[in-house]
């Protein structure tokens, strides 16, 4: 019996021992499974990481401007419109530590226009030293400083002149130095992106805008900007800087002339330089006082030039005198080339801005700035119309004749030159004056209400003049509104300011 | 050409800016803080005990690195951010885009960055020199620096973190090498090191428990220190930094009170407490 218990007993043990080796077994089998599991969600893992890692290095970020202007001047008709001012959209790729492509298209009911497109890679060496290469923003403080960030809905009336689409192509030098807060910009830019010089039809001789996309000129323009950033104490920053252009201009006439309208008596040839110099300076005051609030300033002054024309209209006559003697024909023809030259100029100039902004709470901004510019220091207002440049080449006939059979041909190339130019509406002097209120409704939305003041420097003309060839001087605005003539009359500072509500989302 | 009418213009101005000045001193008793990982602990600590004593104060407190802190502050979804590095130049220039202001730096605790070891590890101290080679992937395995012949695996924060960008600045001063694991939050670090003998990872002092702490030295011939108070009182040991709170303004009403609590006697308490280490 005992026998018996033995090899039941037995019997149940290897049993057992066989469930535990088949439940340690399938065990086993779980854990390899769950572990190749693991390995697999692991390198499934990686990949999603990697994949994520590449998107991680495109930044999209953009916003869209929508507004609704009144405006209070007669010759505008329409004078209330909305408009999408601004709709961007900025793609940034870091393509590796320190190399940044950036693409920044405006996506307008105007069309398409690529406002960025550059690269930045910084040097291997010089750590604190970016290279910039493509269109990029102008080293300039209120050029730099974002539309969707600016306090006021446009820029100043200088920047806008000076600096027109605020961008150029070319190539920068970035450098900020680690020890003091100090930066500096160098470029070398094309000059003349964003400009138009028009030729006698009106046509656009800066083929930079053009398709093409190709220079004006030869010459490349230099442009500098050093700031400085300080902390005077807890509740005080002040910033400050200065920069400076130096550029070339092609020049398209024979003739210059400068801002008070007399000869400038440096013989110019066609394709000779025009000096674009100017400096300037800035600063900008940060205070927490009873909330931020900052005042900014940048004030400039240089010489800028302006492009002139040649335009040539030949005229023919023929004349025949009979020789009854030798029974010849004279036959005289006579070209005659009208040159109108509209001489290159070079104007003194000057101009700032000065910003207030006081923050109230983290949703509210007011502020006020006063931008002015003269484009022309070298006339003052009462001069403007009665300053003008016109002078005629003497002529210049050149003669040729040949025989033919018997008769005599004679040809006349005679060339009348005439340079003109007037003083007008574009050496009146402007300051404005810009009130507004932004209102953020959270980080992406922000709305602005703004109130923009320009007036106009005062002539002595009242009404639509003529000059002593008899030509109109186009000195006052002039606009056909439901069949009647308005003007707007330059010896008064008349009424031309615009009421501005801007929504923006910003993303 | 026609002269403005300052005066006007400033009684203008005046008004409107006495007008709605109110708006910015109504006391906000709700007090949102948000930033680095490595002071969430503390952060945390701090409003749990102040709304305490305070009933009426509400502090909502959240992590996400200091980067995250900062980027709330500039675009005002937080009232306090919490950093574990300063704040770079051209973060400050946002805040003065958008606010008109520097920002306002609060350095409210001192911290050693902490290297994580395995208990099992036989590398015991290392210098800052070694510890760059380390992170930069320049030394790779354990017996270049006495340790067991096997590969050195790397832990570490997300660029976000105030802890990363710290540690690289002052002490791996090239970019990390591509095989440091990146982890959300020194806790994670720390636990991963927990978990391999041959990895290596780097945090805020608070968090080291459980683990060994490496002792680090300035060069082979300095004495090594581990991260404790005396020797970030003492600025012995060599990767100490500020824990900083940033604001947007000069803290005015309920704001300012619990700053002023935080570098009170009683909030210093705390962050002792707390494994960190006082400003006064």
């Amino acid at each position: 019996m005992k026998n018996f218990y033995l090899i039941i007993t037995i019997f149940i043990c290897l049993a057992i021992n066989a469930k535990a080796q088949s439940v340690q077994d399938s065990l086993k089998d779980q854990m390899v499974e769950l572990k190749e599991r693991i390995n697999g969600i692991d390198e499934r893992l990686l990949t999603t990481e990697s994949d994520l890692s590449k998107h991680n290095k495109i930044k999209i970020s953009g916003y869209i401007q929508g507004q609704f202007d009144y405006f209070e001047n007669k010759l505008s008709y329409p004078n209330n419109s909305f408009q999408v001012r601004r709709t961007r959209l900025k793609v940034q790729y870091e393509a590796a530590e320190g190399v940044r492509f950036v693409l920044q298209p405006e996506l307008g009911p105007g069309g398409f226009e690529l406002k960025d497109a550059y690269v930045t890679a910084n040097s291997p060496i010089f750590k604190n030293l970016d290279l910039w290469v493509g269109k990029f923003n102008r080293p300039n403080y209120e050029v730099e400083y974002s539309s969707s960030q600016r306090e006021v809905p446009e820029r100043s009336r200088i920047i806008k002149a000076l600096y027109p689409g605020e961008r150029a192509i070319g190539a920068k030098l970035e450098y900020k130095a680690k020890i003091i807060p100090l930066k500096l910009q160098l470029a070398i830019l094309n000059g003349n992106d964003g400009f138009t010089y028009k030729d006698a039809l009106g046509n656009n001789m800066n083929t930079a805008q053009a398709l093409t996309n190709k220079d004006y000129d030869n010459f490349k323009d230099f442009m500098f900007r050093a700031t400085y950033t300080s902390k005077i104490n807890d509740i005080i920053g002040l910033d400050f800087g200065f920069n400076g252009y130096l550029g070339q201009l092609k020049a398209t006439s024979t003739s210059t002339i400068k801002g008070d309208y007399t000869l400038d008596n440096n013989t110019t040839a066609v394709g000779d330089a025009l000096k674009r110099n100017w400096i300037g300076a800035e600063f900008q005051l940060y205070v927490d006082f009873l909330g931020g609030m900052s005042l900014k300033g940048e004030y400039m002054m240089g010489q800028n030039a302006l492009p002139g024309y040649i335009s040539n209209a030949t005229t023919t006559t023929t004349a025949n005198a009979m020789n009854a003697t030798n029974d010849t024909i004279l036959t005289t023809t006579t070209n005659t080339i009208n040159k109108t030259q509209k001489p290159n100029q070079i104007v003194k100039f000057s101009g700032g801005y000065l910003y207030l902004n006081k923050n109230i709470g983290k949703k509210n901004q007011i502020s006020a700035r006063y931008d002015f510019y003269d484009p022309n220091t070298q006339i003052s207002g009462n001069e403007i119309n009665s300053k003008f440049y016109n002078a005629s080449i003497a002529d210049v006939t050149t003669t040729s004749s040949k025989v033919s059979g018997k008769n005599i041909i004679v040809t006349k190339n005679v060339t009348q030159t005439n340079v003109k130019l007037n003083s007008g509406t574009g050496d009146i002097a402007y300051q404005t004056l810009t009130l507004a209120w932004n209102h953020y409704l959270n980080d992406n939305i922000r709305v602005t209400f703004a109130y923009e003041i320009p007036m106009n420097e005062k002539t002595q003309s009242k009404d639509l003049t003529k000059d002593a060839n008899n030509n109109l001087i186009n000195l006052n605005d002039k606009a056909t509104i439901n069949g009647v003539d308005q003007y707007n009359y330059y010896n008064s500072v008349f009424k031309q300011n615009t009421f501005t509500i801007r929504i923006q989302a910003k993303f | 050409m026609k002269t403005l009418n300052i005066k006007k213009l400033a009684v203008v101005l005046s008004l409107l800016v006495t007008g709605i000045i109110s708006f910015a001193f109504i006391n906000q008793e709700r007090i949102t803080v948000k930033g680095s990982d490595t002071m969430v602990i503390l952060a945390q600590k701090w409003a749990e005990v102040y709304m305490k004593k305070n009933p009426t104060a509400s502090i909502q407190v959240t992590g996400g690195g200091s980067g995250v802190g900062i980027s709330a502050l500039i675009n005002g979804s937080t009232d306090i951010c919490n950093a574990s590095r300063k704040m770079k130049q051209s973060e400050i220039d946002k805040l003065k885009d958008r606010y008109n202001t520097l920002g306002v730096e609060v350095p409210c605790a001192k911290d050693g960055i902490t290297i994580y070891l395995h208990p099992g590890n036989k590398v015991k101290e290392l210098t800052l020199k070694q510890l760059s080679d380390i992170f930069a992937g320049r030394i790779k395995n354990w017996k270049d620096l006495g340790g067991a012949n096997a590969d050195i695996r790397l832990y570490g924060r997300e660029n976000s973190s105030g802890t990363y960008v710290f540690f690289k600045d002052n002490v791996v001063k090239a970019d990390y090498a591509p095989n440091c694991q990146t982890l959300p939050g020194t806790a994670a670090v720390v636990n991963a090191v927990k978990k391999d003998v041959n990895g290596i990872g780097y945090g805020g002092a608070a968090y080291s428990t459980g683990i060994e702490i490496c002792k680090v030295k300035k060069d082979t011939n300095s004495p090594a220190y581990e991260a404790n108070a005396t020797t970030i009182k003492n600025n012995q040991y060599p990767i100490t930094r500020y824990l900083y709170m940033y604001l947007r303004n000069r803290p005015t009403g309920a704001m300012k009170a619990y700053i002023d609590w935080i570098l009170s006697p009683e909030g210093q308490g705390l962050v002792t407490e707390m494994g960190y280490f006082p400003v006064r």
